[in-house]
């Protein structure tokens, strides 16, 4: 099955890119048989706005996976706050990042983020897993990170590690993640304000994307 | 009152609410039960709880999954927060309080979380110890709330091997109390070799065998009125 037709709807409807992954291998017991991962992101930061904006290309997708008689499981862009239902039980099994990086959308950074060429980690993502049989993009198995360290060596935590993500060592850790934590709980007492995000600031691809809108601008 | 044909199709709202998982619709549904003043714990049990045993069927012609079970049963939910405040106690003579708990060492709880609905829409009261609880905790509980039931869940074989202690335990305690095991390791015959009461192998059939208990209660509560 193509996946042409529903990536140029979606992207019609405002995503910034879409891709479809095959992630049969990052799939427990419980979702198994939704073994395509359709990766949407927007080119936002993450606000109200974005996730409504996300939630609603999600539900497009489903639908028209639905009327061609497709199921789909739809993971929302803030997984992680939405809490006391049931489904939400099954958001944690399956991460935004594996989309897409399956569906070759971008690779893991050194700061533990999804890193895109052209857009680098400003993108917020959702993910709408499904049954249908479509043909999956080119995953990416890679890191393109480098030799470049700009983010482990401005990480006010000393959280990063400065490892390459390779799709073939999943399990190696990249952020120590009690670290980063610490110190956005620490600001959050300080001036109510939890955002560190040096590492997204000092990414050359996130760097490049903003460049190239003040320049259009 | 209401006519017949108006009741039919608000808890044919109700349970096709549920088996399509459409929340909106079950709210909406309740809420009209509610404003047409009809018995509350008949919309639950005539339109929520036989929506899901439709639900429990679908799953077992494989025609729904767990991701379409959960939110079948968030529907419900929405449907029951609404309806549950309008509830009359039902008098069953059985009080009617369950402990439920994801034994220790396990953190897996959809299979527990699915038969505590049941037991919650049955009007049980359910005293929900979580996930990667310890042993000596189902004991104490069991003992403080003076339950009927105590369910224990586990989906590892690491982690079930705490449940024969929990069961020796508690019947030395209470050897009246009521005590089901469930999860995907363990079986009939470990049910029976530990003398627990009773057993659901796993999600699908803990919701099956937890449907079967309200489905009985249905029936009890039918005979009671009819005297």
């Amino acid at each position: 099955m193509e996946t042409e037709p529903l990536k140029r709807f979606l992207l019609r409807e405002g995503a910034t890119l879409v891709g479809v992954g095959d992630v049969t291998p990052a799939l427990s017991a419980e979702i198994s048989h939704l073994n395509r991962g359709i990766a949407i992101a927007v080119n936002r930061s993450l606000g109200a706005e974005t996730v409504e904006l996300l939630s609603g290309l999600q539900d497009l997708a489903s639908g028209w996976l639905k009327v061609r008689g497709f199921r789909s499981l739809l993971i929302p862009p803030d997984s992680d706050r939405r809490k006391a239902k049931y489904i939400t039980k099954l958001y944690k099994l399956f991460c935004h990042k594996t989309a897409a990086t399956c569906s070759g959308l971008g690779w893991i950074g050194k700061n533990g983020l999804l890193i895109n060429r052209q857009y680098g980690s400003k993108l917020s993502w959702a993910t709408v897993l499904t049954n249908a049989p479509f043909v999956p993009d080119e995953p990416t198995s890679e890191s393109e990170c480098g030799t470049c360290e700009l983010c482990v060596t401005h990480c006010p935590s000393q959280a990063l590690e400065g490892h390459l993500w390779s799709v073939r060592d999943p399990l190696r850790v990249l952020v120590q993640y009690d670290k980063c934590r610490a110190l956005k709980s620490r600001r959050t007492a300080l001036d109510e304000r939890p955002n560190c995000g040096f590492c997204i600031t000092v990414c050359p691809y996130s760097r490049k994307s903003s460049r190239r809108k003040s320049i259009r601008q | 009152m209401v006519d017949d044909a108006r009741k039919n199709e608000i808890y044919e709202k109700l349970k096709n609410g549920v088996i399509q998982y459409d929340e909106d619709a079950c709210r909406e549904g309740a809420q009209e039960a509610v404003d047409a003043g009809l018995d509350a714990n008949e919309a639950i049990f005539d339109g929520l709880v036989s929506g899901m045993e439709e639900v429990g069927r679908l799953f077992e012609a494989q025609e729904y999954f767990v991701p379409e079970i959960l939110m079948c049963a968030d529907a419900l939910y929405a449907g029951l927060d609404i309806l549950k405040p309008h509830c009359k106690q039902m008098d069953l003579g059985v009080k009617g309080s369950v402990v439920i708990g994801t034994v220790e060492g396990d953190v897996h709880d959809i299979g527990k979380n699915l038969v505590k609905m049941m037991f919650d829409v049955a009007g049980f009261n359910v005293y929900d110890l979580g996930r990667d609880v310890p042993l000596d905790k189902f004991v104490d509980e069991q003992l403080k709330t003076d339950s009927e039931i105590v369910c224990l869940s586990a989906m590892m074989t690491t982690s079930m091997v705490g449940m024969p202690k929990i069961i020796e335990k508690i019947k030395a305690k209470n050897p009246d109390c009521m005590i089901m095991i469930g999860g995907a390791p363990t079986s009939k015959e470990l049910a029976d070799k530990w003398g627990a009461d009773g057993y659901a192998e796993d999600a699908s059939n803990a919701l099956k065998e937890a449907i079967k208990m309200v489905a009985f209660l249905k029936k009890l509560r039918e005979e009671k009125l009819k005297k």
